[in-house]
Parts: structure tokens; C-alpha cells; sequence
């Protein structure tokens, strides 16, 4: 499924990078090495991590986007740093266990 | 008084074409803006520049015989000499003058011109650059110290000397050079593989992951296989945050060979109280912070040696930590 149709399914913003890559499955996780050693490349991760790494993993592993939950959001600088790295990041008010079940539902 | 070789000079345009102004030789600068060209001219003889092998003539042989030895050897100026002594010089003006005025069988000694103006064999060549500007000849003949012909300098000659030198010097430095770089060639190898080298502070969350995404665009700009790309920039990424977390400072390196690639992290301290521990997942001493951020899963090390095709950690609380990891360019496995 394309990131855009989880996009406007979910109701989520889109805030830095595009929503054309191919989303190949959902990685929920908060801490950053887990996402290094068990998330595959394509999928949308979910995290409440806003700290600039989160960049770095997801560049790292060539996720199809960041989906940022409980309404948090990444700093300017960060969000400078994902556009350059055209990493697809996504914010949503939906606590990580509502926004899980969507995607569940969806992928 | 008439002058060796005139017909060169008359012309003032052709003359300062032919001028050697050793400024104009610059192919090669040393030190303090000087060019070596003009190094040259000063340590260069007029001995090293003039052509010492030289048709000359006795003083009783008849102009007829010069004009042929001229154009038997397309020369324009033959020295008289007599017991190696140089007496005077005939020129081509001298034979077309004695063409003309029908004395062309007459010895040369009654029609050559004397008076000549000689350069020694142990002048500088910026000497005789300056003597060839201050009287336009084309050719000087050449004396020892003790009065004996031993050559004939001309203009083409000091060029050619000059080019000479230089070329034999450039092939010289080429050489030269050539043996350092083959003598350094190792680490001169070591230092064009070795494509990350950079020290990580501690504490630095907000550097956190500068170096492995470094890391990663070098290893795409080399057309690195993406799951080996992967595998070392995790590798990369854990040992940097392991340094920024755990470490009071230390240094990344990675190195890319032909059939490997090689991470190193080495810090100073305080190195991991149980290396046993540390290696098994979920094991952390992460402090707060660096959790809050989303560290201290207790997976780095475990992360490292998961990725690695080969590795191996040491630390003592004194030494410090010494982390080496390798990538093996033929092993495609995924993370």
C-alpha cells in the first residue's frame, strides 16, 4: 500500500519528505537499536521518538516513513534534517496502540 | 674594429625575439618565487652549454677552403686557430665581402677579423647572457684559462642547456618522487581506505549518528551493497552512540578494503565491567537521558555482533574499550 492511502485512511499529516514510497509492513518500537535489529527496510515505523536519530535508523534502514504519535513533534532542526534525507515523517494525535490498530486493519 | 658574427644582431625586432630572458623560464618555481631556470643559469658553465667539438681553420688556408667547410657543415663562422690558440674567426659576412671584392683565394689570415670578443669556459651562464645582450652576436668563441680554444657559445646553445637541465632535473624530481611513493605506499594505501576517521565526544546525543550517516553515503557512493551498507553503518551507528553513551570520548574509524570492511571504535575509558553481560541482549547501563532518547536498549553490542561477519571487543576498566568489527564485501546477508 502506498504511503498516501495510509495517509488520508489515518487522517495523518505529512511533515517532512514524500508519500510515494511503498509501505511493506508496520515497526512499532521506541528504542532506536530494536529498530536496527528487527525492522525491515519499506516499513512504517511508529514511535514516539522525536529525537534527530530517529532520522538517522530510519535513513539507516530505508523505512517507507516515521509515523510520530501521542501528538508529538520533532524539532525544526530535525524535521531540516529529515527533509534533506528524504525521509517521509508523519504525526498523528492517535496514541501508538490506536494508531497500531488502524494499521492492522489496513496492512 | 669589425665583430664576429654581426649579421645576427642587426635586426633589433629579431634580436629581442632571441633575447634569453631568464625570467621568461619559469617551468618550475622553488623557493622564495625564484625559478629553477634561473637557479640553472647561475650554477651553469659556459663550458656545460658550448659546443666543444669544433671545425676550425688554419691560419694559412685560403678563404676557399673555409666557405667549403661552411657548407660542407652548414656552419656560419669558423675560428682560425694555430697551435690551439685562438687567432681570429671568419664568418659568412667575410666570405660573401671576399666574393665580392675577388679576394676569396687570398689566406685567412689576411682578411679575418680579430679583435674578437671571447666568453671563458668558467663564466656563469647568466654571464654570458648578458654578454650576448650587451654585444648582439650570435656566437662567442670559448677560452680556457690558458687562452686555448675549447668551444663556440651560441644563444641555442645556453636554451638548449637550459632545457636540458631542467628536463634532467624534473625527470630527476619524478624519480625521486616516485621512490617516496613507493616506499610510503602502505600507508598511503592505509590513509585512501580508511574513510571515516573522527572523534566521537561523550555525552554528544545531538552528534549521535553523523558519522554512521557519513559512513553510509560513502559506502552508496561506492556502490556498496546495500545490505552490507546496512550491516556496517548499524555496526557504525552502535558503536558511535556506545561512545557518546558509555565512554568519556574515543575515536571511529572505519576502513574499507578490497574484500572487507573494517569499524573500529577505541576509547579511553571507562571501559565495560563485563564484557560477558554487555554482549547479551537487553543488557544496559545506560543512564536516564540517554534512554529517555530512545538509547540504552541494552542491544548496541549485541546489535554489532549480530551485523558483523566477524568481531571482537575488549576493555579493562583501565585501558579502556577496543571494538573491532568487519564487514566481509562477499557475504550479502541482511541485517
Amino acid at each position: 500500500m502506498k504511503l498516501a492511502e495510509i495517509i488520508s485512511r489515518l487522517d495523518l499529516r505529512l511533515i517532512s519528505g514524500a508519500s510515494d514510497a511503498e509501505v511493506r509492513g508496520c515497526y512499532i518500537s521506541d528504542l532506536l537499536s530494536d529498530v536496527l535489529a528487527h525492522a525491515h527496510p519499506g516499513v512504517l515505523w511508529v514511535t514516539i521518538q522525536t529525537h534527530h536519530n530517529v532520522v538517522s535508523v530510519a535513513a539507516m534502514k530505508e523505512v517507507a516513513g516515521v509515523l510520530i504519535t501521542c501528538g508529538r513533534r520533532p524539532d525544526p532542526a530535525v524535521l531540516a534534517e529529515a527533509q534533506e534525507e528524504q525521509i517521509a515523517i508523519l504525526a498523528t494525535p492517535l496514541s501508538t496502540f490506536e494508531a497500531a490498530g488502524k494499521l492492522w486493519e489496513l496492512l | 674594429m669589425r665583430l664576429a658574427s654581426r649579421p645576427q644582431a642587426k635586426s633589433p625586432g629579431r634580436r629581442r625575439a632571441m633575447s634569453l630572458r631568464t625570467e621568461n623560464l619559469t617551468p618550475s618555481r622553488d623557493a622564495g618565487g625564484v625559478s629553477l631556470a634561473q637557479i640553472l643559469v647561475y650554477e651553469l658553465r659556459v663550458r656545460d652549454a658550448m659546443t666543444p667539438k669544433l671545425r676550425v681553420a688554419a691560419p694559412g688556408d685560403s678563404l676557399r677552403s673555409v666557405q667549403l667547410l661552411m657548407k660542407e657543415h652548414r656552419i656560419s663562422g669558423v675560428p682560425i686557430v694555430r697551435d690551439g690558440a685562438l687567432l681570429g674567426l671568419v664568418s659568412i659576412e667575410d666570405i660573401v665581402h671576399a666574393l665580392d671584392k675577388g679576394h676569396i683565394n687570398d689566406p685567412v689570415e689576411a682578411r679575418m677579423t680579430r679583435n674578437l670578443v671571447v666568453v671563458r669556459d668558467h663564466y656563469s651562464l647568466v654571464r654570458a647572457v648578458a654578454e650576448f645582450d650587451r654585444f648582439g652576436f650570435g656566437r662567442f668563441p670559448v677560452l680556457d684559462a690558458g687562452d686555448r680554444l675549447v668551444g663556440i657559445l651560441t644563444r641555442g646553445d645556453i636554451t638548449s642547456a637550459l632545457m636540458l637541465h631542467l628536463e634532467r632535473r624534473a625527470e630527476e624530481a619524478v624519480r625521486r618522487e616516485a621512490e617516496r611513493t613507493a616506499a610510503a605506499a602502505p600507508p598511503d594505501e592505509a590513509a585512501r581506505r580508511m574513510v571515516l576517521n573522527a572523534k566521537v565526544r561523550a555525552g554528544d546525543f545531538d552528534g549521535a549518528g553523523k558519522l554512521s550517516q557519513r559512513l553510509r553515503q560513502i559506502l552508496r557512493a561506492r556502490g556498496v551493497d546495500p545490505n552490507i551498507r546496512r550491516r556496517a553503518t548499524i555496526i557504525a551507528y552502535e558503536a558511535e552512540t556506545n561512545l557518546i553513551i558509555h565512554s568519556i570520548g574515543g575515536r571511529l574509524t572505519a576502513t574499507v578494503g578490497p574484500d572487507r570492511i573494517v569499524i573500529e571504535a577505541v576509547d579511553q575509558g571507562p571501559g565495560i565491567e563485563n564484557v560477558e553481560l554487555a554482549l547479551r541482549d537487553g543488557w544496559s547501563t545506560a543512564g536516564p537521558l540517554a534512554r529517555k532518547l530512545g538509547f540504552g536498549a541494552g542491544m548496541g553490542l549485541p546489535n554489532i555482533r549480530r551485523s558483523a561477519d566477524h568481531f571482537d571487543v575488549k576493555s579493562g576498566l583501565l585501558e579502556g574499550t577496543r571494538l573491532h568489527a568487519e564487514v566481509f564485501l562477499q557475504s550479502p546477508r541482511a541485517p
